[in-house]
């Protein structure tokens, strides 16, 4: 897990050396361990690491290729890299047990394919100087981010939209309004969008070509064609158990790949149960699990994690906070989210990393089962709400005027998802931050950009044929929540304390296994990833299996009435900043006011547009501070 | 013009639409063009079509009398109705399921000299929502024609208790017509390379596969190839969005209002026609490209996979692979021997006796109904 930093240019001038290397010190905390540049005509290459496998100088970045044709900077690991050795020649020999080595040689010997037969995560750039051509690209699954940037004949890439905005536009903020309005329907900015307007992220399966032709962008690797396999239907539901449970031990043996200390992440749920289970039988003996227990009842996965730990028999580690102790960690989560992202759930996430990080370097995760196995609760809530979308017009509109004659929001967001034409449009709605709220935007912005939906639309279009609308909300799940809200949160709130995050659950194959299972063993009689629990019905009791789903929450509308009012109120009503984003002041006063007043369940929106503000706020105060103050990890 | 009381016609044809585009619609104009070949009278009512409609269409079919509703349901149960209490047909040929129940209910009412009955079933209206009144109707039915293997299958899993022997597979072929067109110059200069999709562009439609071609068209290395899609439809801002966001817009050309002449020569001037589809219910465009040289790649789904068969006379991929879709416009356009494997294989589909030329049609037709075609001919 590392940073990684470029520029190629094709005309024009380049920008000073010293910004290049501020730019790549925004990095920092993504790689504490070593930092490497090199230079050459019209191509700067940066990385920061942090060593994980091969800690020696052999693995220091960015490296070249054993005929010096090649060289790469590489964020990320090769899971399979050790399968791939005996089949590559490098010139004299390997020189490192490096999986950035591995990579750049089957770069060497398979070009592009390369990514057809490597397994991991990965974000990685490497320079062709026979061919004078650059490729950047990003894993399957999105685990690990990239941004590029075109114009003005320079071609920029980064880990981070921050290093990257400071090295093209000397940190000039100028929106996108699409991703603006994307961001403020939905909590955050799925690729391509970019919160900076002249910059992308790399889609998750996808590469890039770039020469002085221009650049080309290509999918590799896409699960949404996969059809169900009607024929496991038939099979027994033990023999799909062992095959499942096999994928999962895999998955998560290939990660154990490490030379430095290494755990998990565990809370009191199925999925990082699982993936503990598997390390023990995978051979870690007493691998160190880590959880972020609260004093507040309503929040306290610390028993049920501490239970599992316990059946499990791993070194288990806890930390009791009161949950507004949490609040500590607001500084770090908008200095580190460096564009909006409005998932509340970070704070857990980076209290947990916290602790981990004071005794490991690497942690396994669950994060991605409940995208491909059934695993949130309005997945059976669209299965039961598609048919009605079909329903007359007349009776639609009847039920809806029903519905919102009842006294409870809820019932009110309910007639808002009748209104939806089809799956995809139920399945923004129930995942949209604002719901029925009018939008916040200034009028020209909303007018002139494309709603939200029609990005979901458009993955949408390549699904297979037939799927049942809970499969398709699974899906939208996998290929756009999942790595641009949940892998990125994983990615930056551990990349903030410099620890390396794992998710077995993210491997190829596991995924392309999910998409063939059929929805029967996800979801059955409203319980929610049926043949996941049944795998872990093997390691742990069933009643700890089947307890409820309680999520990672955070009391957010609380904070912001209690804890967070005064800076939230400061926020709203600070004139200045407010100018500096095309918003309805008017609109998000009213919105604070509701929020406040209990009126409806709008803190999801509100916290949208406090971390919008925070972002720019952030952002400004930054640019104007010469060389950026980071904390040393302890 | 309305058949007098009691007077003998051979055939009773309720229709939905006859003049229009569309796959359904060219069935129809097919299927009359056969019947007049074989010299039989055709009654033909027509929901939707309207009079004007009828009478610009209405070519060389001197042996069908038809009559148009414009969309009026009502007015078309009554004509139905009458038409068969007051005359004799011997078949009634039901154009669409969605007319199934009201037909068999009116023809209960014929006790004498009733006329056998046959449904024809296209695609996606019978794959599902064959139960209740509908599955009983359909029981009734003397014979059930269906455009492909694919739609056969699905009506026997929704009514199992229907006889196989009574549905007999019924393919849509090239329509006659298409042999005396003579080819015009597309009304704008053509890029030298281009693929080219023929379909509807509306919203309910997406299962078209357009916005797939269009990602994997975005992926091409080769920078000077265009991508043709004729067409209108209610969904056209939408694909106009999808080819912005992939950056080729100006690449992308949406069109509409071509000539069948036109469509000729942009389906003898074009790399590959691309329409990977996931709910044909036999893709009659298909024929049209094979029939003017275009290699076809189409989706591995439903009514599609009769005529495309992979590596034979098209190429066929996973519905929805962007991937499959962009290496197949790149085997076609760099392999020029396995563009002319393809495109030979798919002429013969439709040439010379082929299985879905108008001959192998009409054959068809006077085997089903029973005509000997000595007589017509």
């Amino acid at each position: 897990m590392c940073g990684i930093l470029g520029l190629l240019t094709t005309t024009g001038t380049q920008p000073p050396f010293e910004t290049f290397l501020a730019a790549l010190d925004r990095l920092k905390l993504r790689g504490p361990d070593d930092s490497g540049t090199s230079r050459e005509d019209g191509l700067l290459l940066g990385h920061r690491r942090l060593s994980i496998v091969d800690l020696s100088q052999a693995g220091h970045q960015p490296m070249e290729s054993s005929d010096r044709r090649f060289v790469i900077v590489f964020n990320g690991e090769i899971y399979n890299h050790a399968d791939l050795r005996p089949r590559l020649s490098p010139q004299n020999g390997w020189r490192s047990t490096s999986d950035t080595e591995t990579l750049i040689e089957a770069y060497r010997a398979w070009g592009v394919r390369c990514l057809d037969r490597i397994n991991g995560m990965f974000a990685f750039a490497i320079w062709d100087r026979t061919e004078q051509t650059l490729f950047v690209a990003r894993d399957r699954m999105g685990v690990k981010p990239l941004y590029y940037s075109n114009k003005n004949g320079q071609f920029g890439f980064a880990s981070r939209p921050g290093a990257l905005n400071m090295l093209l536009d000397d940190g000039a903020l100028t929106i996108d309004p699409e991703a603006l309005r994307v961001y403020l329907e939905i909590g955050y900015i799925p690729a391509p969008l970019s919160f900076h307007r002249d910059m992308r992220k790399l889609p998750a399966g996808h590469y890039l070509l770039v020469n002085a032709r221009g650049v080309r962008r290509v999918r590799y690797w896409d699960f949404r064609s996969i059809k169900p396999d009607p024929s496991m239907n038939s099979r027994p539901e033990g023999e799909l158990v062992e095959e499942l449970d096999a994928l999962i031990h895999s998955a998560v043996k290939a990660r154990l790949m490490s030379d430095v200390p290494l755990g998990a992440f565990l809370s009191g749920g199925v999925d990082s149960a699982l993936v503990v289970a598997a390390m023990k039988s995978a051979g870690v003996s007493h691998p160190k699990t880590f959880t972020i227990a609260f004093k507040e009842r309503a929040f306290n996965e610390g028993p049920a994690a501490a239970r599992a730990a316990e059946h499990l028999g791993v070194d288990h580690v806890h930390e009791t906070l009161d949950v507004n102790s949490l609040l500590d960690l607001l500084p770090t989560y908008i200095q580190e989210f460096d564009e909006p992202f409005a998932d509340s759930s970070a704070f857990p996430t980076m209290a947990v990393t916290r602790l981990a990080r004071r005794h490991v370097k690497v942690a396994l995760s669950g994060d991605g089962a409940d995208e491909l196995f059934g695993g949130y609760h309005y997945y059976p809530l669209i299965d039961r709400l598609a048919p009605l979308l079909g329903w007359r017009t007349s009776n639609k509109r009847a039920a809806q005027q029903l519905l919102k004659s009842l006294p409870w929001h809820r019932t009110k967001l309910l007639a808002g998802a009748l209104q939806s034409r089809n799956t995809v449009a139920l399945f923004h709605y129930l995942r949209s931050v604002g719901k029925d709220y009018p939008t916040l935007l200034n009028g020209d912005i909303a007018h002139s950009t494309a709603p939200s939906e029609t990005w979901f639309a458009q993955f949408a279009t390549s699904f297979a044929m037939d799927l049942s609308a809970a499969e398709t909300a699974m899906r939208l799940d996998a290929g756009l929540t999942l790595p641009d809200l949940f892998l990125q949160k994983v990615d930056v709130a551990t990349m903030a304390f410099s620890l390396e995050a794992r998710c077995p659950m993210t491997d190829y194959r596991l995924v392309e296994w999910a998409m063939r299972l059929p929805a029967r063993f996800k979801l059955r009689n409203g319980e929610t990833k049926y043949l996941l629990k049944k795998v872990l019905s093997k390691y742990l009791p069933v009643d700890h299996v089947y307890r409820p789903k309680m999520g990672f929450g955070v009391p957010l509308a609380q904070w912001l009435r209690g804890p967070l009012r005064t800076w939230a109120d400061e926020l709203v009503h600070d004139d200045t900043l407010m100018s500096r984003v095309p918003l309805d002041k008017k609109r998000v006063r009213e919105l604070r006011q509701q929020q406040l007043a209990g009126e409806r369940e709008s803190h999801p929106l509100l916290w949208s547009v406090l971390m919008l503000l925070c972002f720019v706020q952030s952002h400004d105060a930054r640019r104007a501070l010469p060389v950026i103050a980071y904390r040393e990890v302890a | 013009m309305m058949a007098s009381p009691d007077a003998h016609q051979d055939v009773l044809f309720l229709f939905t639409e006859v003049f229009a585009n569309g796959g359904i619609q060219r069935f129809n104009q097919t299927i009359l063009d056969a019947f007049g070949r074989l010299g039989i009278r055709c009654r033909v009512l027509s929901l939707n079509d309207s009079t004007p409609a009828i009478a610009k269409s209405l070519k060389n079919n001197g042996h069908a009398t038809i009559s148009g509703f414009g969309g009026n349901r009502w007015r078309f149960a009554q004509a139905v109705l009458r038409e068969v209490m007051r005359n004799r047909y011997e078949w009634v040929l039901i154009g669409h399921v969605n007319f199934l129940v009201l037909s068999m209910s009116i023809l209960a009412l014929r006790r004498l000299h009733a006329p056998r009955t046959m449904l024809i079933s296209h695609g996606i209206e019978v794959w599902s929502g064959i139960a209740g009144m509908r599955r009983h109707a359909m029981r009734r039915v003397d014979r059930i024609l269906c455009v492909s293997h694919y739609t056969r299958r699905r009506i026997l899993e929704q009514a199992p208790a229907l006889t196989a022997d009574r549905l007999v597979i019924f393919p849509n072929a090239l329509a006659d017509t298409w042999a005396s067109v003579a080819p015009t110059p597309f009304g704008r200069p053509l890029p030298s390379r281009f693929i080219l999709s023929v379909t509807r562009l509306e919203p309910g439609d997406r299962y078209k596969g357009i916005a797939t071609v269009i990602e994997a068209f975005s992926m091409l290395a080769d920078e000077s190839m265009h991508y043709y899609v004729i067409g209108h439809g209610r969904d056209l801002p939408f694909l106009e969005l999808v080819a912005e966001r992939c950056c080729v817009r100006e690449r992308v050309h949406f069109v509409r209002g071509v000539s069948d002449s036109e469509l000729i020569a942009l389906y003898q001037k074009c790399a590959a026609f691309v329409l990977p589809s996931g709910k044909e219910g036999f893709g009659i465009v298909f024929l049209e490209a094979m029939f003017f040289g275009a290699p076809v790649i189409a989706a591995r789904e439903k009514g599609a996979m009769d005529v495309v068969r992979d590596g034979d006379t098209g190429i066929s991929v996973p519905f929805g692979d962007v991937i499959a879709v962009k290496q197949a416009i790149e085997a076609l356009v760099s392999d020029s021997a396995l563009c002319e494997r393809l495109r030979a294989a798919g002429r013969l589909l439709v040439t010379d006796g082929g299985p879905f030329t108008f001959a192998r049609f009409t054959s068809r037709c006077a085997e089903v109904f029973g005509i000997d075609q000595t007589v017509g001919a």
